[in-house]
């Protein structure tokens, strides 16, 4: 029976338990064990405290213990709260008090940041770092955890409705928002990828994104659904192309996918024709725009490999998938593909009312892969879905993904650009509001106006223009220091202008139309 | 300066904005999250230009750039390896 995620683990180990789930920097953990520490973790959190319906944080760098870590946790009866290492002290205080985090699986090295968030947030235990008499937060070390009895697992008294994970993203409004997902969502995806992929159990999976990153589910999770193995890469190996390709050769991996930014540094810096990757045989990306001219190198470069775009919000985790038949021209205009299967899309113009084909307007989805919704923002989850009205009163549920699409008369979808203000760099959704908003707490900041232009290799770069007060001025560095209080790295503006005057419209506004048209011919 | 000064004071200016802060020759730079993708190629740019070596990208490996030290060691072999003039 499988209805909940750690059931994938768990049926993987009984059929083969010596194969291995996961690998990172050469070491491997196989299925039986890891059902095995997934257990000892899980009788841990329930000592501790943890009940189902929980929330559990995962605030590690990547490694064995990270996926041991979501199993034990999911097995727990709790759900998964990745935390990126990398944010912001103001922005993981948020995301603790927002979902309640009593509970955070972390590491040594991580673990000062939490202690000083311990006064103003539930935290009540770490799980991971050695105990120490001064530490604020009292915590359980990894290796207690691994001496722990394996008491088995039970799926009492859980459902597949119960809450899997909850992945936190940029919101317009400066906070944070968290993407609710079950084990009946995730698993509904988990399968349905590695069936739409073929994946199969002598697979060897990228496990390029971190987890905080919704592309890990099909690693962490559709990966196990076939008892193939996924290899963990590294902080270190995702910044350095050259150390990954060698990687990939050496683990001989099979399948792929990552954002296309990863793919166009291995590309471009990775030392390919020094590599021999003849075992890749699939290559997803997605995220964002693959820039044609390096996917047709990439494509030219791996003629072995089938490659794909793949669509979805991390709120469906993915919905439509376009496989490449051929090496796209230079100037190309990728599609996101048809809706794939156990989905239903819809293009919706103004007042909700149905588009046919050839018309644009937001795309809706109606899928069992779909979010509950978001964490705690009825307002917010007011506004995510649009609900088509069923003959018994009854009503599909659609969710609202901003993007703006049209549909071909062959079905295929093509992604036109975005209703809001959103855009995607390095496959991270930026929210622009969220970044002037960040850029107007300076004090001396009178005006702000953030645009995103074409990146250098393709996606996009943000950009910033301000306005200050009268008095000293601060310069643009000590403005960015102060933003990066609150925001992510990835959000931050790559360049800053301090402008004596906005070019304005009609009615007074800042022309930001204006201003991004002059960063583009200018850059 | 010395080659590993120099890189530090990149890193800590350029990088990390921060000329106040400190980053150890030994510190692990991929792991401490100090850099990213895009701070590993400014720093192979600017250890081009400023000490006009040539870092062919397969060189740019985690062993050669886990940490101020390896840079050094890694320039000191590349040095060691070019011919005299």
């Amino acid at each position: 029976m499988r209805f909940l995620l750690p059931h994938l683990i768990d049926a993987a180990a009984e059929r083969s338990p010596d194969q291995e789930a996961f690998r990172f920097n050469g070491t491997g953990v196989p299925y039986a064990a890891l059902a095995s520490q997934s257990n000892r973790l899980a009788g841990v959190l329930r000592t501790l405290g943890v009940a189902p319906g929980d929330r559990v944080g995962l605030y590690l760098p990547k490694g064995l213990e990270a996926a041991v870590a979501v199993y034990g946790i999911l097995k727990a009866g709790a759900a998964y709260v990745p935390l990126d290492p990398k944010l912001p002290a103001a922005r993981l205080h948020a995301v603790l008090n927002d979902c309640g985090l009593r509970h955070v699986v972390t590491t040594d090295a991580l673990r000062s940041r939490l202690d000083g968030l311990a006064a103003t947030t539930p935290l009540r235990h770490l799980v991971g770092p050695t105990d120490h008499a001064e530490a604020a937060v009292p915590s359980i070390s990894w290796s207690d955890v691994e001496a722990a009895p394996d008491r088995g697992w039970s799926a009492a008294g859980l459902t597949g409705h119960d809450l899997a994970y909850i992945m936190y993203t940029s919101g317009s409004t400066g906070l944070p928002k968290g993407i609710v997902h079950t084990h009946a969502s995730s698993l509904s995806y988990a399968t349905l990828a590695a069936d739409v992929y073929g994946l199969r159990a002598d697979d060897r999976l990228s496990g390029f994104p971190p987890l905080h990153f919704d592309q890990s589910i099909f690693d962490y999770m559709s990966g196990p659904s076939v008892g193939a193995t996924t290899v963990i890469i590294s902080e270190g190996h995702m910044m350095m192309p050259a150390s990954l390709s060698q990687l990939m050769a050496d683990e001989r991996l099979t399948v792929w996918y990552s954002v296309p930014y990863a793919l166009v540094q291995l590309l471009l810096r990775g030392a390919l024709d020094q590599r021999d990757l003849s075992s890749l045989r699939w290559v997803l990306f997605g995220g964002e725009v693959f820039p044609p001219k390096h996917l047709r190198a990439l494509m030219l470069q791996w003629p072995q490999a089938r490659f794909s775009n793949v669509y979805g919000p991390a709120e469906v985790n993915q919905c439509t998938f376009h496989h490449m038949d051929t090496p796209p021209a230079d100037d190309a205009v990728l599609p996101i593909g048809p809706i794939w299967p156990n989905a239903e899309g819809l293009v919706l113009g103004p007042d909700e009312a149905v588009l046919p084909p050839g018309e644009a307007g937001e795309l809706v989805v109606r899928t069992p892969t779909m979010m509950q919704g978001y964490w705690n923002r009825p307002a917010l989850n007011d506004r995510a879905f649009y609900h088509r009205p069923r003959a018994g009163g009854r009503t599909d549920l659609f969710y609202r993904t901003g993007d703006l699409v049209r549909q071909d008369e062959a079905g295929t979808y093509w992604f036109l650009g975005r209703q809001d203000r959103q855009i995607k760099a390095r496959g991270y959704r930026i929210e622009l509001d969220e970044v002037e908003a960040a850029l107007l707490a300076h004090a001396a900041v009178a005006e702000a106006a953030v645009y995103a232009v074409p990146g250098p290799n393709g996606g996009h770069q943000v950009q910033a223009a301000l306005l200050l007060h009268p008095g000293p001025a601060p310069t643009p560095r000590e403005i960015l220091a102060h933003a990066a209080q609150n925001l992510p790295a990835f959000a931050l503006p790559a360049r800053l202008d301090i402008i004596d005057q906005f070019p304005r419209t009609s009615t007074g506004k800042i022309d930001r139309r204006a201003l991004r048209a002059r960063a583009v011919t200018t850059t | 300066m010395t080659v590993a000064e120099r890189i530090a004071t990149y890193i800590a200016n350029e990088l990390l904005g921060d000329p106040t802060t400190t980053v150890a020759a030994d510190e692990n730079l991929l792991l401490s999250g100090r850099l990213d993708s895009i701070g590993v190629i400014s720093l192979v740019a600017f250890i081009e230009s400023d000490l006009g070596v040539t870092v062919p990208p397969e060189d740019v490996i985690i062993d050669h750039f886990i940490s101020i030290e390896a840079m050094v060691a890694y320039l000191a072999q590349r040095e060691d390896a070019a011919p005299h003039a």
